[in-house]
This record gives C-alpha cells, structure tokens and sequence, in this order.
C-alpha cells in the first residue's frame, strides 16, 4: 500500500513537471510581441493599479495612441491594449483580464470596431499572447474561431516550427520577469502613403445586421464591466480619412447611449483642424496616423481627458514617475530623429 | 478519431479509467461502447456495416459449429468479398472494363461512383473471415456471446488499421478479469509515445521529401529520386509500424496483447523473410487462410510458385485498388519465387567466395540488397499511377544526378530526419535481442522520465503537426 502510494505521488511529480516544461517551452516558443498590438507580455510589465487610462480596439487604438505622449501632455499614465482587427469580444475578455492588475479611471476603446465581423484575422495573434487565465479560456471559448481554439489551447502547436530560428533572445524572455517598454502598447509607423489625405473616402465600411447586434451585446458588456470597476468609458471614432457616414456614426452614437447614457462618445474623424493635424502629413494610410500624427493627437488627447473629462492623474512612486519621464524623453528624441 | 488528435487524447484516458473502475461484468459491456463510438467518429454512416459484419460472422459461427457446412462457410465468404469488392474494388474493375472495352474498339466511359470505403474495411473483414474458418476448422468454437464477438471486431485499437487479430489469441482475454497492471500501463504508454514519434518526427518529415519528388519526377536527378525511394521505404515502415507501436501500446496499457506487425523488417536478409517481418498478421493470414488452402508447397514447385504469385498479387490488391498495387504485389511475389528458384545458385557463388553464412559480411550485403529490391518495389506502392512509377525508375537510371531543385526539406529539417531515423536503428538493433519495453520498466527512475521527456518533447518539437506543417493521414489508415 505504502509502495503504490508513493508510486502515485511520483507519476504526479511526473506529470507535474511535464505540464511546467510544456509550458515553459511554449513561453520560448511564442513569439515575442512588442509592436502591433496584444502587448500582454510589457502590460504585465507595468506596475500594479499604476494606469490612469486603458485604450483598447484595433489597429486604430494601437497606431494613434501614443500612451508617452498622452503622458507627456497630461500626467495620465496610460496603455494601450489592443490587437489587429480586434472584435469586442476578445477586447471584453481583455479587459477583464486588465482589471485583475489595474484599475484605470478611463477605459477608452475605439469604436471602428463596432463595424467587425464575428472572427476577423488576427484572432491567433490577439490571444495566444494573453497570459493564461480564465480569461483567457473566455477568450478562446467565446471568441475565437472553433477551427483554432484547440491550437490557442495548446499554443506551442502553433509555434512550435519556430525551432529553426529560436535564438538566446528567446530564452531569455521566457526565464526573465515581464519587463515594461517604451511602447506601451502603441506602434509607431513612419510613413505616409502616395496619395493619402487629400480625398475623404466615405461609406465603405459596412457591417451585417447580425454582426451589428452581437457587437453591441458585447459592447454591452465591457460597459457593465467598466461601471463594475469605476472606469469612465469613453469610445472615440479618430481622425481618419476612411470614415463611415454621418448616419452611421449618429445611429452608433445613439446605440451606444442606448446601452449606457454615462458613455462618452466622441466622433473625431473630420477634427483634423481642431486637433491640428495635417492630413497629407499625418496620416499614414487614409486610416490610421502615422507617428506624427498619433504624437499630436496623443497630445491633444491627453490635454482632453484632463480638461475636458475631468480625469487626474494618480500618485506615482518615484520611481514609476521617472520611468514615464525617461520613457517620455526616448520618444521625443525617436520623433526628432 | 485518430490517435494523435485531441478527441483521442481526451477518449483514452476516460476509457481507460472507467475501464478499471467498473465491476468486471461490466468491463466489456464498456469497452465495446467505447469501440463504437470510437468508430462512430472516424465515419458514423458505416458503423451499420461493422454491426452487420459482425451479425453475420457471429450467425455464420454459431451455424457452422452446428453443421459443417461448405455451403454456409462460402456463402459467408462470398458474401464478404462482395462487400468489400463493391466498396473497394468497383470503381477499380469498371476503369479496367472500359480500357479494356476501348482496347477492343468499344468507345465507354466508365461511371464514376461516389463510394466511400468503410474505414478499417479491410482489416475488420478479414479479422471476421478468419474467424469463420477457424470456426469451420474446428480451431476455435463459436462465439455465443455476441457482446465478446462484437467487441472483438471492434476493439478499437485495432479496428481501424488492425493488427488483424484472431480469436484464439484475443477472445480469451476479454474472458479473464483484467486488473489494473502499473507495469503494463506505463510500458504501453511508452510504447505509444515512441509510436507519436515515428509517426510525427519522422514518417510526417520524409513524406513532405517523398511527395515533392514523386509529384514532379521528371524534375530532379537520379540520386535525388533514389533517395527519394529510399526515403518512401523509411516513411512506410515509420508511419504503419507507429500505427501498430500506438494500437499495441494502448491495448498493453489496458492489459491486452495485440498481435505484434514489424519485427526489424529491413534487417531481413530475404524478401521471403522480410515478408515474414513486415505487416506480419497480414502475411500470416495470407498464409493460413489463403496459401495453405491453395496447397502451399505441397503439390510440386511450379504449384508453389504459382501460389506465392496469387497470394501476393491478391495481397497487392488488398493494399488499394490500383494496377500499381497490383504490380507492386506481384514483383514481390516475383522476387520470392526468383529467389527460390537461383537458391542453388547463389549459395554456390557465395560459398565460393568463401564467407560465413551468418559472418556479418555476408548478413551486411544480402541486407542491403533486399533493401534495395524493396525499395523497387515500394516505388509502385506511392506513386499515383503507373506513368508515374515508370517516371521514377527511369530517372533513376538515366539523366543529370542532381539537380538545384529543393526536395521539400530544408538542411535543417534533414537533420532531424536523419537523427530520427539513427535513434530508429539503434532502437531497431538493440530490440533484435531485448524487449526494450521491458527494460525501460528496469531503468533507474530519472533516466526513465529523460527518455519520456526526450520523447515527447521530441514530438512537442520537431513533430509534423499543428501550424506550419502538413500532417499526413496514416498511410495505412483510413482508405483501408
């Protein structure tokens, strides 16, 4: 009885320490995500209960949300928590995953996002680089093609062919604590493509009946989540020259305050004067700022959220206040050069 | 359900469990529901076909225990071979009617049906037909259980792309109470974990070479095709005996012994004794149930030559349903019957030379040779149809050496194939002479957990799955 008994504690450690290297061996085989959103790896590098301000959606959160630069203009600290082509179900699952480490003021989520389809094409990406968690099961569950939840599951099946380039770097990341960085979730494009900003296109983004009332079920959802926690929502439509129609940002706007009335909604896609933005400089592709642009508008922004809105920011430890400065100053010698 | 997905990952261990757990009037009950709905996810619509295979071989038994019937025993057969000649064989039979038909001047094309083959056809029938004639033979008795008779067509280790079992062997241990053996639980485990291995390290790598030059060969040179023909004869044998490695292992896990399949065929010094190693239930029943009866070697040579043909031309066609299974059974019948008839003739060369019959030297070349005679004959088996065959072995003999063109595998994943098929060998040399299962149970504890671990973060790793590569189905597997 004594000997099987031990038997058994033995094939636990066994499969124990066989679940802990299957893990650790997917830590080095996932690929490390610093730009383009789904930054899970330096959000979690980020103090706990130190951000002011949380900015979700797609591309158009991580490209024109500047969280330094907000900073910088504001003293709000700010990430940006995002993911290419990202539905609001996974951005739901974000952050509720973001509220069990922060507890931001203002949760801003921009809104194109409304006008996705169920499963967009970075699903992959937006959460096999969520830590593991049950929001992260949510995630997979809920929000992610049926055809990939087994591979998200069991993400080193989606990386595992990386064997040939895996290099100390990747090593070293899996063994290292998570460590913040200079972006903060935003990514910076230097570019301006020929043609851009010199005619609004209009109308061209559409979105089925079905899509629409799931979105804003899920929408639904992250506001509950917000007013749980005490964060102002605020949804912005940005600066872009790829734009819906005035109808379809009035039926958003009334859809949204339909689901909560303490929204804030801000539609600034035609505010380039008012924020000074120059469209054939600021842009880089009719849609998304390039990092000029997004450094200006991060500005402004972080000027709004502090004027407009009313948020403060919070106390800081010294040395998370000169973490940010230093972070500041490397993005003000980035756009200089 | 294939034994490398997630759904039989998650099937195993509760059927294992509940296996163990439940009182033993219930166990078979059990099992035989977990063999079913094992088969009901590989193919749902031909679940009523194994049930009417086994309904007609449990009616036939019983009939036949009763009176020994010709009649009853080839009507059963008749039967059988019907069955499996409208799903495997129609289409084959109309193709070669129409090109016979248009030979003769007949202008029809030949329709096209939309069968798809029960999975594991092939292997539950002829499982079923060899226990009617063992029945017929008085070699077993008739099965009153159906449930046993049930579960042992349906076992599903087996049912899908066998070892072809036989009931003398499987019955009885479905009858015995069958407790929960650590020992046997952890050596099948090990068994199928080096089975995932061959499978997805190696057999999965090579077939990514072996499909890029047999789908263009007319592109590459002729050492590029012969490795690509060698490569073929490793995937093969890689990919059926981890299917076996993966069944047997799982079976031994549950306290069953399945017939073994491979025993180092490519250490053979013959192509008769290689065939004595390779797909060995098959090539038993073959033997049992078709060349013996035919009058094996008892009625003169010529009559012996002539069995060995059929029994290997009809193993050929059992293989798939093309003419270039059929010449790939045939030329191994060929050189059997070669090799016969020159015996004289190569045992006096050989003596002349003056080595050892067993000296290693000599063991080294009659090895290699039946390699590379298989290795032939292997190239009929892969390639899509007889052109293509030809396109193969021809380039082989003729046209540049080499040529700049990529095989599929870059120098990296070479390399792991090579270490792959290295770790094969050593296992394959070392278990000539030891049950290597037997003595990993011996090993100090951790040196077990590293061999576990390599093994499985081997596959983890290197394995042919997920993102990035192309599983392959097993080649023996669901089109049988």
């Amino acid at each position: 009885m004594r000997k099987k008994r031990k038997e058994l504690l033995l094939a636990l450690v066994l499969l124990l320490l066989t679940g802990w290297m299957v893990n650790f061996i997917s830590d080095v085989f996932r690929p490390a995500q610093t730009t383009y959103g789904a930054t899970w790896r330096a959000f979690r590098g980020e103090p706990e209960d130190s951000l002011d301000v949380i900015c979700l959606g797609s591309s158009f959160a991580y490209c024109d949300f500047n969280p330094s630069l907000i900073y910088d203009a504001s003293g709000l600290t700010g990430y940006v928590m995002a993911g290419g082509e990202q539905p609001l179900s996974i951005t739901y699952w974000y952050l509720k995953e973001i509220f069990r480490t922060q507890s931001p003021s203002a949760v801003v989520l921009e809104g194109t996002s409304l006008y996705f389809k169920q499963y967009q094409n970075y699903t992959q990406q937006n959460v096999s680089q969520m830590p593991f968690s049950v929001n992260k099961l949510g995630a997979i569950f809920t929000a992610s093609e049926p055809e990939l939840r087994s591979g998200l599951l069991f993400d080193l099946s989606l990386y595992h062919s990386r064997w040939r380039e895996l290099g100390w770097n990747d090593l070293k990341k899996a063994v290292r604590p998570a460590e913040r960085d200079y972006y903060k979730g935003y990514t910076p494009i230097d570019q301006v493509l020929d043609g851009v900003g010199e005619s609004v296109v209009e109308g061209g983004r559409t979105v089925s009946e079905e899509d629409y009332a799931a979105n804003l079920a899920w929408l639904d959802k992250i506001l509950s989540l917000c007013r749980a926690h005490d964060a102002q929502p605020i949804i912005t439509f940005n600066p872009s020259y790829t734009r819906c129609t005035r109808e379809q940002y009035d039926r958003n706007t009334a859809d949204i305050l339909a689901l909560d009335d303490g929204v804030l909604v801000y539609n600034w896609t035609d505010s380039f004067e008012e924020i000074g933005l120059t469209p054939t400089m600021h842009l880089y592709d009719g849609s998304h700022l390039n990092q000029d642009g997004a450094a200006i508008f991060s500005a402004w922004l972080g000027r709004y959220l502090t004027g407009e809105v009313g948020l403060t920011p919070r106390p800081q430890t010294e040395e998370n206040a000169a973490a940010w400065a230093e972070s500041v100053l490397w993005w003000q010698n980035y756009l200089k050069d | 359900m294939n034994f490398l997905s997630l759904p039989f990952l998650c099937f195993f261990p509760v059927t294992a469990l509940l296996y163990f757990l439940l009182p033993r009037r219930l166990k078979n009950g059990w099992l035989l529901l977990a063999s079913w709905f094992f088969y009901l996810c590989a193919q749902p619509v031909y679940l009523s076909l194994l049930l009417f295979v086994i309904l007609t071989s449990y009616g036939a038994g019983l009939a036949l225990e009763r009176r020994r019937s010709k009649g009853m025993l080839a009507l059963f057969l008749v039967g059988a071979i019907i069955l499996l000649f409208l799903f495997k064989y129609v289409n084959f039979a109309l193709s070669l009617a129409a090109q016979a038909l248009n030979g003769l001047g007949i202008a029809w094309q030949a329709p096209a049906l939309t069968l798809v083959l029960p999975v594991g056809l092939s292997f539950y029938l002829f499982q079923a037909m060899g226990y009617v004639l063992d029945v017929w033979r008085g070699k077993v008795r008739a099965q009153r259980s159906f449930l046993i008779h049930a579960l042992f067509l349906s076992f599903f280790p087996q049912v899908v792309s066998g070892p072809i079992g036989r009931a003398d062997e499987l019955v009885p241990q479905f009858l015995r109470p069958n407790p929960f053996d650590y020992d046997r639980f952890r050596r099948g485990l090990i068994r199928f974990l080096w089975g995932a291995f061959l499978k997805v390290v190696l057999a999965d790598r090579l077939a990514v070479l072996v499909n890029t030059v047999f789908g263009a060969p007319e592109s590459y040179g002729s050492v590029q095709l012969i490795g690509a023909a060698v490569a073929f004869a490793f995937q093969i044998y890689c990919d059926f005996s981890a299917y076996t490695h993966m069944a047997l292992g799982v079976a031994d896990s549950m306290g069953f012994t399945l017939r073994e399949n491979f025993r180092m065929p490519y250490f053979a010094r013959s192509v008769a004794e290689f065939w004595r190693r390779w797909h060995m239930s098959l090539t038993s029943w073959f033997r049992d149930y078709l060349y013996i009866p035919l009058g094996g070697s008892r009625r003169g040579t010529a009559r012996k030559y002539l069995n060995i043909l059929i029994v290997f031309t009809l193993s050929g066609l059992w293989h798939g349903s093309a003419l270039t299974f059929v010449v790939w059974g045939l030329l191994n019948g060929l050189y059997q019957v070669v090799g016969q008839m020159t015996a004289p003739l190569r045992d006096r060369c050989w003596a002349r030379t003056g080595l050892q019959p067993d000296g290693a030297l000599r063991r080294g070349v009659q090895t290699v040779i039946t390699f590379l005679l298989i290795a032939v004959t292997w190239v009929f088996f892969k390639a899509s149809s007889m052109s293509n065959a030809w396109a193969v072995l021809s380039g082989m003999c003729r046209g540049p050496a080499w040529v700049g063109l990529s095989m599929g595998l870059d120098r990296w994943e070479l390399l792991i194939a090579a270490g792959g098929l290295l770790l094969l060998l050593l296992v394959d040399l070392l278990s000539r002479k030891r049950d290597l299962t037997a003595d990993y149970l011996e090993l100090p504890r951790p040196v077990r957990w590293c061999v576990l671990w390599v093994l499985l973060f081997g596959c983890l790793v290197f394995g042919s799955y997920g993102a990035g590569y192309d599983p392959q189905d097993f080649l023996y597997g669901f089109s049988f």
